[in-house]
């Protein structure tokens, strides 16, 4: 969740919500919340755990519908979005 | 109090005295508590009344640099949702009451009171600590974009 409040003060556009799952049962049922962190971008796609800065970036962005040019030599593990 | 023990709270205000620089402003989102009972959905607030607490201890760490607003949504709804509030408690943090763009929602305890707190002190420094590329992809955002993030406190 940090590195979420990280890109929401980098950028204007961003809003980071950080969300207690067991108090909100049906809020986590609703995004499928099977384990955490749970990071749901726009409602829509989501991916389970933690990732390194340039793939939590390319994710969020990927969720915005802006898709990530590839950096030779920087190709890390896949951020498909499941939606 | 039970939320956060007395030595975290002095341990707090040592660390807020070293570490805060620019201004930091709550808003708490809250609706009149029922104490520890569970409501049906939108009735009463199990954390509120913590979350509260809460804030007011982060408020009264430093409270030069902190200050903070409390609205209760079940007076003023207009409010929760111009500011797209969606349910309580809710911790918003920005530089001021304008850019409360990092939010909790529910009452942020075990592993999340330490993002809380890293929240707060990067908002005071104005340190995101991203790198230059993911600045230069960020700045394609054109649109808002939410990045919900589901965690538990242990």
């Amino acid at each position: 969740m940090s590195l979420a409040n990280r890109l929401a003060l980098a950028s204007p556009e961003i809003r980071a919500l950080c969300i207690e799952a067991n108090e909100f049962p049906r809020l986590s049922a609703q995004f499928g919340v099977r384990g955490v962190p749970h990071t749901v971008i726009n409602r829509g796609g989501a991916f389970v755990g933690a990732l390194p800065e340039r793939e939590f970036v390319a994710a969020v962005l990927e969720g915005a519908g802006i898709p990530m040019e590839e950096q030779p030599g920087t190709a890390g593990p896949s951020t498909e979005l499941s939606s | 109090m039970t939320v956060i023990p007395e030595h975290v709270r002095a341990q707090l205000k040592a660390r807020f005295e070293l570490r805060l620089t620019g201004p930091v402003h709550l808003t708490l989102y809250t609706r009149p508590g029922s104490s520890r009972l569970i409501l049906p959905a939108g009735l009463g607030c199990a954390t509120c009344e913590d979350a509260r607490q809460m804030a007011e201890l982060l408020r009264d760490a430093a409270p030069e640099k902190v200050t903070l607003d409390v609205v209760d949504t079940s007076r003023d709804p207009g409010r929760a949702d111009a500011d797209q509030v969606d349910d309580v408690p809710t911790i918003a943090l920005g530089a001021n009451a304008n850019t409360g763009r990092i939010r909790f929602q529910g009452l942020p305890t075990g592993t999340e009171f330490p993002a809380l707190i890293d929240a707060l002190e990067r908002v005071s420094r104005a340190e995101h600590d991203l790198n230059a590329a993911s600045l230069a992809e960020l700045a394609k955002l054109s649109q808002p974009t939410e990045v919900m993030v589901f965690a538990t406190p242990t």
